[in-house]
């Protein structure tokens, strides 16, 4: 039995049942092989083909890994609407360079500079012309048409393409003093020549600025400073004419948390000043002094720091943490002032000092002999807690030597080991509690 | 002759200072002023002070005195900044302030006091770079604290990656003109007397000027590594009340002479590698206690480009101005131990927390000072009878979180902390947020809870809520005046109320 008698087919009709062959093999191998086979390359669409993510040896010297790429702040997101493949533009047989396209950024002495080649810069190859904007003319093959390069456009659309977005950095730079130096644009952007659509991506990281900006002010002339105004902008709304400007349309500008480790994190209340004791020109470079004084200098409480009915639990927090309070707070003139205003500390004026007894019972707080709970152990557990509401005289009463002192020996541990040092350099305290002639003195003089 | 030589040198000054090229230099003046109403109560209940003050500052600028070339960021720059505030209290009651009144005179409270915050006229990399200067009342910030003096700095910045700083002059201290206390050492109660007896508040020391001089090393340029080693000494001066009871036993007696005021040394560095994260260290040593009394470091790891893992550890003992008697107590030193992380969950929004443990020291012996035998020859009781506490090292346990979620026109924070020791807790949380519409319309509010609860005093232990609303136009980028009306409610106070007022005016040119 053939296939004909099977199939029923007449015996004459083998030209029939070919091209039935033919069709049900065409059925069965062009889908699998359209399947199959790579979609074709988009190029010119993103920094790779296929969007494929770029490796970190593609992006820009100081690129993080992971990185995030450059700052919103100073770097606003761009809209790119064109296709370019730069791969392609710059392979060797072509013999284009960067400088074919992007001649300005030679020439160029302000980061205010548009360094995007002009579409007639097409024209020679694309054989477009866009000498009049207003009529573009495409070109006769498929690489001169619109559509080619301007994304999303249309025939209907005629001379219209969709705007390029490409904002200019919040930065001071001079390409042109760049260029003179020799220092080639990969240097800065990275090797652009392998990639084919060049983005945002492309675009500087601080960290590559500073592989050559770590000089000092008084370095020769034209070698790179590392002085934060060197690039940044001055004159803000926020900080005066002299100082960074931080405030932009798109962000705050603030400092990488890799930079001094000054990251302006949440809590950065809490350990600000690891950066300002290092380094407090580094933060001068955005705050005025204004902008510390107005805590650390404060006269108005600032709700961040002693937030609530503040004035009525402060004794807790200074009780535990009382060198926090030192650095707004002179203990001997703003906490005892107060003190004695209100009517708590020993030294109050009779007629608003306090009836209550502000301490634990005598017996255990200064009754002898010392006992848990005593002032003695209460003072040196936190001396400043007793600095901030006595004066010395409060102290002397008990602890000075002679007279009306009861002689209570104040002095710490290892104390007559410097003591003739520090009555050498300074003998005033001495005398608060011990009559020049005094013997004892003999073992510090 | 003489004088016309004399004019011409300060006519050769002043050509220097002020540049023959007159351009249109930058010119800004602020003014701050912060109106406050409330009152506050003793712990006890007993007193009232009225609280009505008036806090405004008026500062004024001029940069870019110099032509500057265009373009050139390393060109010499050459301003001028001050700023001025008077401060008063329309509360204090006049008898206060009266001398004559021994029942209500406090020494040292003043009613409306006038001070100049800063003054000085600032040069930048002169001499290619090598020169700074500056001139006047400045401060200076860096290991040894946050301090104010009235004269010179110098800086010579070397292309070697190193710069030298010199400074001298005087202390700014409180009781001098145009002074406050801010910035001198703590412990000595300090002040203008000059018309008080002799008698009255002995303990109340008189102001005298008080020299001063420091001298920095400092790294410069490079940006992954720093550090500061910093060098300060300050005198005392004038006569100094030594006679604690001039009013009976003694006689007045006051020791006078240039003596040490403070004398230390500090240092504070900073290391950073991106990819793997960064320390921080500091040290200060008082050459007068001759001790270490600060040592900090920070460790910071970046766990991937969203998390910071931190160590922090911090040791501190209490120091004081050398005319203080405190120097000789027996402070002990504290031990901070810490872990802390951040989080950027997002680009709006940060979260931060960390936890931390507090050591002190205390005695658990008789103290020995020195010579092998226990204190001391006056003491009127035997050392040996006192009941030492069997642990030496009590400690404080505490932590914070802190988030903050940010737009452009929208702040929210919380701040969120508990502290938790054997003289009291502490524990609660702020929920901040402040929004502009249309950026000039400014509404803020704040509301937290907190408990503490003093264990040396548990009758002053309470829960407080308390909220702040506001309200404020921005009439210019800089310039806006805000309405704060707070409102604490606790078993302490019952309800108070604050009202504040705050206007901040900016024009530059």
């Amino acid at each position: 039995m053939t296939l004909a008698s099977f199939l029923r087919l007449p015996a004459r009709s083998p030209g029939l049942l070919l091209t039935l062959l033919a069709f049900v093999l065409i059925l069965a191998v062009v889908p699998a092989a359209l399947a199959e086979a790579p979609p074709v390359p988009l190029h010119g669409l993103a920094p790779l083909a296929n969007d494929q993510q770029v490796p970190h040896v593609l992006l820009p010297p100081g690129s993080l890994e992971p990185d995030d790429g450059p700052s919103d702040v100073i770097f606003p997101p761009q809209h790119l609407t064109l296709r370019f493949n730069h791969a392609f533009h710059l392979k060797k047989d072509l013999g284009l360079t960067c400088k074919n396209c992007h001649g300005a950024a030679y020439r160029s002495a302000s980061a205010q500079d548009s360094l995007l080649p002009k579409g007639t810069a097409c024209d020679a190859c694309h054989s477009t012309e866009h000498d009049n904007l207003a009529a573009v003319k495409p070109g006769d093959d498929a690489s001169g048409q619109c559509g080619f390069c301007h994304l999303g456009y249309k025939t209907a659309d005629g001379n219209a393409v969709a705007a390029l977005e490409v904002p200019r950095a919040n930065l001071i730079f001079n390409h042109k003093a760049h260029a003179d130096r020799n220092i080639g644009c990969a240097q800065c952007h990275g090797p652009v020549e392998q990639l084919e659509l060049a983005t945002r991506d492309q675009l500087p990281r601080m960290r590559g600025c500073f592989h050559c900006h770590e000089m000092p002010d008084s370095a020769s002339r034209g070698t790179a400073k590392s002085a934060c105004d060197t690039c940044h902008l001055r004159g803000d709304a926020k900080g005066g004419p002299t100082r960074i400007r931080t405030l932009f349309a798109t962000g705050t500008l603030k400092p990488p948390r890799w930079l001094h480790n000054a990251e302006h994190t949440p809590d950065f209340l809490e350990r600000h000043k690891l950066v300002a004791a290092d380094d407090s020109a580094f933060c001068a470079n955005c705050h005025t002094e204004d902008y510390c004084s107005d805590c650390h200098d404060g006269r108005v409480r600032p709700r961040s720091i002693h937030p609530n009915d503040y004035l009525n639990m402060h004794p807790v927090e200074a009780r535990m943490e009382p060198q926090r309070c030192q650095s707004c707070h002179e203990q001997q003139s703003f906490c005892l002032g107060c003190h004695q205003r209100a009517g708590v500390a020993e030294s109050s004026p009779t007629a608003a000092k306090d009836s209550a007894r502000f301490h634990p019972a005598k017996s255990i707080w200064s009754d002898p002999p010392m006992k848990p709970g005593s002032h003695g152990f209460e003072a040196e557990r936190n001396l400043n807690a007793c600095v901030s509401c006595h004066t010395e005289r409060d102290c002397v009463v008990c602890h000075g030597a002679l007279g009306v002192g009861a002689g209570f020996d104040p002095h710490k541990n290892g104390f007559l080991g410097g003591c003739a040092t520090q009555m050498r350099r300074n003998p005033r305290p001495c005398f608060v509690c011990h009559e020049p002639g005094d013997a004892v003195l003999g073992q510090c003089r | 002759m003489r004088r016309a030589g004399a004019a011409c040198g300060l006519g050769a000054f002043l050509a220097l200072l002020v540049p023959s090229a007159a351009r249109a230099a930058d010119a800004e003046v602020t003014a701050d002023t912060a109106a406050q109403f409330y009152d506050v109560r003793s712990p006890t209940g007993e007193t009232v002070l009225n609280r009505r003050r008036l806090t405004t500052t008026l500062a004024i600028s001029a940069y870019d005195l110099l032509e500057p070339e265009v373009g050139d960021p390393t060109a010499p720059t050459l301003s001028f900044r001050a700023r001025v505030r008077y401060d008063a209290d329309f509360g204090i009651n006049g008898a206060s302030v009266d001398p004559t009144n021994y029942a209500n005179f406090v020494p040292g409270l003043n009613q409306g006091g006038v001070d100049l915050m800063y003054a000085y006229v600032e040069g930048r990399r002169f001499l290619h770079g090598w020169l700074g200067f500056r001139l006047g009342r400045q401060y200076v910030t860096d290991a040894l604290g946050w301090w104010s003096f009235d004269g010179a700095q110098v800086t010579a910045t070397t292309p070697f990656f190193a710069k030298a700083e010199a400074y001298g002059g005087y202390e700014e201290r409180g009781g001098m003109p145009l002074s406050t206390a801010r910035y001198e050492s703590d412990g000595v109660w300090r002040g203008d007397r000059s018309n008080y007896d002799p008698s009255l508040a002995p303990a109340f020391q008189p102001a005298a000027m008080a020299p001063a001089f420091g001298v920095a090393l400092e790294s410069t340029g490079v940006t992954w590594i720093h550090g500061r080693l910093t060098y300060r000494r300050v005198y005392d001066t004038g006569a100094s009340n030594v006679t604690e009871f001039a009013s009976g036993t003694y006689s007045p007696a006051q020791y006078d002479g240039a003596r040490i005021s403070s004398e230390k040394v500090g240092y504070a560095m900073d290391a950073n590698l991106a990819q793997l994260g960064g320390v921080k260290a500091g040290v200060v040593y008082d050459f007068y206690n001759a001790e270490m009394t600060n040592l900090y470091a920070t460790v910071d790891a970046y766990a991937g480009k969203k998390v910071t893992l931190s160590a922090d550890y911090d040791y501190y003992v209490p120091t004081y101005d050398a005319d203080s008697i405190w120097n000789f107590f027996a402070g002990e030193p504290m031990n901070d131990l810490g872990l802390r992380a951040n989080v950027n969950v997002t680009d709006r929004l940060s979260v931060s927390g960390g936890g931390h443990v507090r050591v002190f020291n205390v005695q658990t012996g008789p103290l020995d000072p020195g010579n092998g035998s226990a204190y001391s020859p006056y003491t009127n009781y035997a050392a040996g009878q006192s009941i030492y506490p069997t642990n030496g090292h009590p400690f404080d346990e505490g932590g914070n979180v802190s988030a903050r979620w940010r737009t452009g026109e929208t702040l929210v924070t919380l701040r969120g902390s508990g502290n938790w020791g054997a003289e009291g807790d502490r524990a609660g949380a702020d929920l901040a947020a402040q929004h502009v519409f249309e950026t000039r319309y400014i509404a803020s509010l704040r509301t937290g809870v907190w408990q503490w609860n003093d264990k040396l005093q548990p009758d002053r232990s309470t829960t407080s809520f308390n909220y702040v609303l506001g309200v404020g136009y921005r009439f210019a980028p800089r310039s806006q005046a805000l309405v704060e009306w707070e409102n604490d409610m606790n078993g302490l106070v019952g309800q108070r109320f604050r009202l504040m007022l705050w206007v901040t005016v900016a024009v530059t040119k």
